[in-house]
C-alpha cells in the first residue's frame, strides 16, 4: 500500500466534506438527543416528580446487574443509578455520527462516478485497495471526531448536572472501551460495507439502504441493554470489537475483489 | 513509444474493438476518428491502462504492459471525455491531489508549473464549479500533464468548447508535439484532425485505414490540379486532351486535371501548355478534398 496516495485522496475527501457541513447536522441532532435523554431521565424527571431514582424498584434491579463494577460499590445508590443511565446511552451516542458518515460512504464511489470524476482518478496509479481505504477513512475519521465531540459534551453535561462522581464513571474502562473500541469498530464495519456496496451498485440510494442494515445488530445490543438486563462488560466489548475488526478486514478484501473498474467505467451511467 | 498490438475488447457478446494495431511515435500527433460506438474511447482506455484488453497487447517502449497496469497509468496522461474535476475543490486543490496521487517529489512546484503553462494561476483559489467550460478543460489538461507523461491520450479535447477555447487547446496539443511527446486524440472534428494530426486512424470497431491525412486523400481521390481561366475553359481542355492528358474535367472557367502520381511536379508543364495555347490563367491550385469526404468515402467502403 502506498500511504502518500491514500493520504492524498483522504485529503481530498476531507476538503470535499468541508464544503458540505450540512451533512453532519442530522448526526449532531441525534447526538444532542443522546446527550439530552439521560439528563432528562436523571435530572428533570426526579426534579418534576420529587422522587428519587433510587426509589424505583426497576432501577434498583438494573443497578443490581452492575454490582460487580468497581464504581457501583463506591457510589451511593442514587449516583450509581445515574451512572447506569448515562452509560446506557453511551452506545447510542457513539453510533449516532455513523449515520451521517454512512451517507458519505455510500456515496463515495457512485458519487465520483456520477460526478464523472472517477475515470480521471482511476487513470492514476492508485490501486483499488488504496482507493477504497481512503474512501473508508474519509467517512470514518469525521464520524470518529464527531463521536469524540459528542462524548466530550456528554461528559461536561454529566459533570455539570449529575451527582458528583457520576461523570468519572463515563471515564471508566468499560465506557472508554465503548467509545474507543466498540463504537469505532462498528462504524468501520458499517462504513466498509457502505463503500463496498457503493462500488457495486450504480445508485447511491441502494448503497445507503443496504449498508444501513449493519447498524441493526448494534441497535439490538443497545435495546438488549435497556430492556433485557444485558450488561455490556469489558470482555464483551473486547470480543465484539475483535469480531468487528475481523469482519471489517474481510469486507475490505471482498470489496477489493469485487471492485470491477471495467464495469464501473463502461456500464454505469 | 506506445503500440496497440492486435487489441480486441469484448463486452459480453458485443465486440467493441477488434484486432486494432498501430504505433504511436514520439513527437507525433495521432488522431483516432470514427462514428459513435466505433471503439475510440475503449481503445484509449486500454492504452491508458484503465481496462484490460480481451486479447492483444499494449506495448510501452517496446515492453508488453499486461502485467503492470499501474505502471502504464503512471506513464500516460489521459484526458477523459469530460473534465471530471472535483467541483467543491479549488483549481489548486484539484491539481495538488493529483500531484500527490502521482507521487511527484515536489507537488507544489509541479502544480505551479502546470498552472503557469495553462494560464490558470490567477484562478488557483477558485472552486472549479464556477469556471467556464473552456477553463475547466484547461484545468483538466493541466491535471493530465502534471506528472510529465511521455504519452498523452486526449478523448475529444475540444468537444463543446467555443472557438477561442478550442484554438487554445489545439495550440497546447501542438506544443505537446513540440515537446516530443506522443499524442493521441480521439475526435469527431475532422477539421481539427486536418490541422493537427500527423497520422489518422479511422476506426469502425476495427481499423479501416491508417495513414497521414494527405496520403489518405491521395489514396482515395488521387492528385488533382485546378486551373481557373479568364475565358471559357472547354477549348483549353481539348488542347490538354490533345496533348495526352486523359483525366480532364471542365466546369465553365475551370479545368480540373487528375494525375496518377505527384501533382505538383507535373503542374508546370500543364500551365506552360495552356499559356502556349493562349489561355489567361487566373489561378492554379492543388485540389484538396476535405477530410470529411475522405472519412465518408472510407466508411462507405467499409460497410458490408
Amino acid at each position: 500500500m502506498n500511504m502518500p496516495r491514500v493520504l492524498a485522496l483522504l485529503g481530498k475527501e476531507l476538503l470535499d466534506l468541508r464544503g458540505r457541513p450540512g451533512l453532519f447536522w442530522p448526526s449532531l441532532f441525534t447526538g444532542a438527543v443522546a446527550i439530552f435523554l439521560p439528563v432528562f431521565v436523571v435530572v428533570l424527571i426526579p426534579a418534576f416528580t420529587g422522587e428519587r431514582l433510587s426509589d424505583s424498584s426497576d432501577l434498583q434491579l438494573a443497578l443490581g446487574l452492575y454490582r460487580d463494577q468497581p464504581w457501583a460499590r463506591v457510589l451511593d445508590p442514587e449516583s450509581a443509578i445515574q451512572a447506569v443511565i448515562f452509560q446506557q446511552f453511551l452506545v447510542m451516542l457513539v453510533l449516532s455520527p455513523v449515520a451521517a458518515a454512512m451517507s458519505l460512504a455510500a456515496y463515495s464511489v457512485i458519487g465520483e462516478k456520477q460526478a464523472r470524476s472517477l475515470e480521471p482518478l482511476l487513470a492514476t496509479p492508485i490501486s483499488t485497495f488504496e482507493l477504497l481505504f481512503a474512501k473508508i477513512l474519509g467517512a470514518f475519521l469525521p464520524a470518529l471526531a464527531l463521536s469524540l465531540l459528542c462524548f466530550a459534551l456528554n461528559l461536561a453535561v454529566a459533570a455539570a448536572l449529575a451527582r458528583p462522581g457520576v461523570f468519572l464513571v463515563l471515564l471508566a474502562p468499560r465506557s472508554l472501551g465503548v467509545l474507543f473500541l466498540l463504537g469505532p469498530m462498528a462504524a468501520l464495519v458499517s462504513l466498509t460495507l457502505a463503500v463496498c456496496v457503493s462500488s457495486r451498485v450504480n445508485d447511491a440510494r441502494s448503497a445507503q439502504q443496504l449498508a444501513v442494515l449493519v447498524v441493526l445488530p448494534l441497535t439490538g445490543l443497545l435495546v438488549a441493554q435497556l430492556t433485557a438486563g444485558f450488561v455490556v462488560t469489558m470482555p464483551i466489548i473486547l470480543l465484539v470489537s475483535a469480531v468487528l475488526a475481523a469482519i471489517s478486514a474481510g469486507l475490505m478484501r471482498l470489496g477489493v475483489a469485487l471492485f470491477d473498474r471495467e464495469t464501473i467505467l463502461t456500464r454505469w451511467k | 513509444m506506445l503500440a496497440a498490438d492486435t487489441l480486441t475488447k469484448t463486452f459480453g457478446a458485443r465486440v467493441a474493438v477488434e484486432r486494432v494495431s498501430f504505433e504511436l511515435g514520439r513527437g507525433e500527433i495521432f488522431a483516432l476518428v470514427g462514428p459513435n460506438g466505433a471503439g475510440k474511447t475503449t481503445t484509449l482506455r486500454m492504452l491508458a491502462g484503465l481496462i484490460t484488453p480481451s486479447s492483444g497487447t499494449v506495448r510501452f517502449r517496446g515492453e508488453a504492459t499486461s502485467g503492470d497496469m499501474a505502471a502504464l497509468r503512471a506513464a500516460t496522461g489521459f484526458l477523459t471525455e469530460t473534465p471530471g474535476l472535483w467541483d467543491r475543490l479549488t483549481v489548486g486543490q484539484n491539481l495538488r491531489v493529483y500531484a500527490r496521487l502521482h507521487g511527484l517529489p515536489q507537488p507544489e512546484r509541479a502544480v505551479d508549473a502546470a498552472m503557469d503553462l495553462f494560464g490558470i494561476r490567477d484562478r488557483a483559489a477558485e472552486p472549479t464549479a464556477v469556471l467556464s467550460k473552456g477553463l475547466r478543460q484547461r484545468v483538466a489538461l493541466a491535471r493530465t500533464l502534471l506528472h510529465d507523461p511521455a504519452v498523452v491520450l486526449l478523448d475529444e479535447p475540444t468537444s463543446g468548447l467555443d472557438p477561442e477555447s478550442a484554438r487554445d487547446v489545439r495550440e497546447l496539443v501542438l506544443r505537446l508535439r513540440d515537446d516530443r511527446r506522443a499524442v493521441m486524440i480521439s475526435t469527431h472534428n475532422l477539421d481539427e484532425v486536418d490541422r493537427l494530426a500527423d497520422r489518422v486512424a479511422l476506426l469502425n470497431t476495427h481499423v479501416v485505414a491508417v495513414d497521414s491525412p494527405e496520403a489518405l486523400r491521395a489514396r482515395l481521390f488521387g492528385a488533382r490540379v485546378r486551373v481557373t481561366l479568364a475565358d471559357a475553359a472547354a477549348h483549353y481542355a481539348d488542347v490538354l486532351r490533345g496533348a495526352g492528358v486523359t483525366d480532364v474535367r471542365v466546369e465553365r472557367h475551370v479545368i480540373s486535371i487528375g494525375f496518377s502520381s505527384d501533382a505538383p511536379r507535373q503542374t508546370p508543364a500543364i500551365v506552360r501548355r495552356l499559356v502556349e495555347a493562349g489561355a489567361d490563367i487566373e489561378a492554379v491550385e492543388i485540389e484538396k478534398p476535405s477530410l470529411e469526404q475522405v472519412y465518408l468515402s472510407l466508411l462507405k467502403g467499409d460497410r458490408p
